[in-house]
């Protein structure tokens, strides 16, 4: 399982390199491999959609203000075949969250990790 | 009744064709011929297992990158990859097409990062490719390939067999796609692609592109692709929630829905 998935996975984000034969686009929006952590986020929105997914997150400030983020993430056509479902996330769940930052320094990115408050981890690319 | 005579002899031809050569003269469509249809079926049931979900090898897609680099270009191909690699520097040339959700045409079709499917059916073999849902049909039914063809995205394709190896030819090419990332194809570009079993879940297609104008002699690369056993094709319709978009001069920008949804 862990063999097919790597490949797979793999596949997934190098097509996402400017070549022909890439699915979809290239990935220079994001500090690609810089992971960075956002703890205690609540979902507001999970879109299972191609070409890609969307989770929509907010989280509180030390001023008690709300920020909201948002991150694209891999093709369900990618992801349930690693396991992860429309139902995987749903409003109000409070997770921990891995991504690779906007460039443009928008609040946002691309999601490599989601951690539930059970503390199982699951990952977009590296299943 | 001449439709029945000609459905006859095929029928019987393909009978004469027991064993280990298939029945390259099945017809395509639906046989009338209930005798006929059996034997077209029965002619499938000899091929060699193409059926199934295969998955692109990443390590080859590597390896063809690669290769595409090293590819035999003519001074006109080097030029119009140079002109396209310069724009670059002007932020031009960034995002593909493909961020509008245009399909990337052959050969590009066959090395998305997500799985196609084999299908047999009459006269011909499909090959279902998950990435916008998209269908090649290789035929085999012994027509020759068109002299005029309409320019497609994939293309328009014949088949034979060679013992256990189908040989594809493919030409009528869209301007629209990229032989090579920044490369178009000419009305001259023809492809042959060779298809076998490789090993156990191993499945290994090698194409060759040849076009005077734009390679100075035929280019080869290799693909492999691994049986997904467990594995359904999935639909991909790339225009059901796109965010990225590439302008006319291929800049790209992405729309994360910040704005719709009071984000910012």
């Amino acid at each position: 399982m862990k063999r097919l998935f790597g490949g797979l996975a793999a596949a997934a984000v190098l097509a996402m390199i400017p070549a022909s034969g890439t699915a979809h686009h290239s990935t220079a929006m994001f500090e690609w491999g810089k992971e960075v952590p956002l703890k205690n986020a609540t979902v507001l929105r999970w879109e299972w959609t191609n070409p890609h997914t969307f989770l929509y997150v907010t989280t509180k400030e030390a001023d008690g203000s709300e920020k909201k983020w948002a991150f694209e993430g891999m093709s369900p056509n990618h992801l349930v075949r690693g396991g992860w479902g429309r139902r995987t996330l749903k409003q109000g769940d409070v997770i921990d969250l891995t991504y690779y930052p906007l460039r443009d320094g928008r609040n946002g990115g691309f999601n490599i990790t989601v951690t539930f408050a059970n503390g199982k981890t699951i990952k977009q690319i590296d299943f | 009744m001449a439709k029945t005579f000609r459905l006859m002899i095929a029928s019987a031809t393909a009978l004469a064709a027991a064993g280990s050569a298939p029945a390259a003269l099945a017809e395509s469509r639906a046989p009338a011929d209930p005798a006929a249809r059996s034997a077209a079926y029965a002619a499938i049931a000899r091929l060699p297992a193409f059926e199934g979900v295969w998955q692109p090898d990443w390590a080859a897609v590597t390896r063809l990158r690669a290769a595409e680099g090293q590819a035999p270009l003519t001074p006109a191909a080097r030029r119009e990859l140079e002109a396209f690699h310069a724009a670059k520097e002007q932020g031009e040339n960034l995002q593909t097409e493909g961020a509008n959700c245009r399909p990337v045409g052959m050969p590009g079709v066959m090395r998305y990062p997500y799985p196609i499917e084999f299908i047999y059916s009459p006269g011909k073999v499909n090959i279902v490719i998950e990435t916008h849902s998209q269908l090649r049909q290789i035929f085999t039914d012994g027509r020759a390939l068109p002299e005029d063809p309409d320019l497609l995205f994939n293309g328009s394709s014949v088949g034979r067999w060679d013992g256990d190896t189908l040989v594809v030819e493919t030409v009528g090419f869209s301007p629209l796609i990229s032989l090579i990332e920044g490369l178009h194809p000419t009305e001259q570009t023809r492809m042959r692609e060779r298809i076998r079993l490789a090993g156990p879940g191993q499945l290994a297609v090698e194409t060759t592109i040849t076009d005077p104008a734009l390679f100075s002699e035929p280019f080869t690369t290799a693909m492999t692709y691994r049986l997904e056993p467990e594995w359904d094709l999935r639909e991909y319709i790339c225009q059901e929630n796109n965010r990225d978009a590439a302008d006319a001069e291929g800049r790209p920008s992405m729309d994360l829905g910040f704005d719709s949804l009071g984000l910012d």
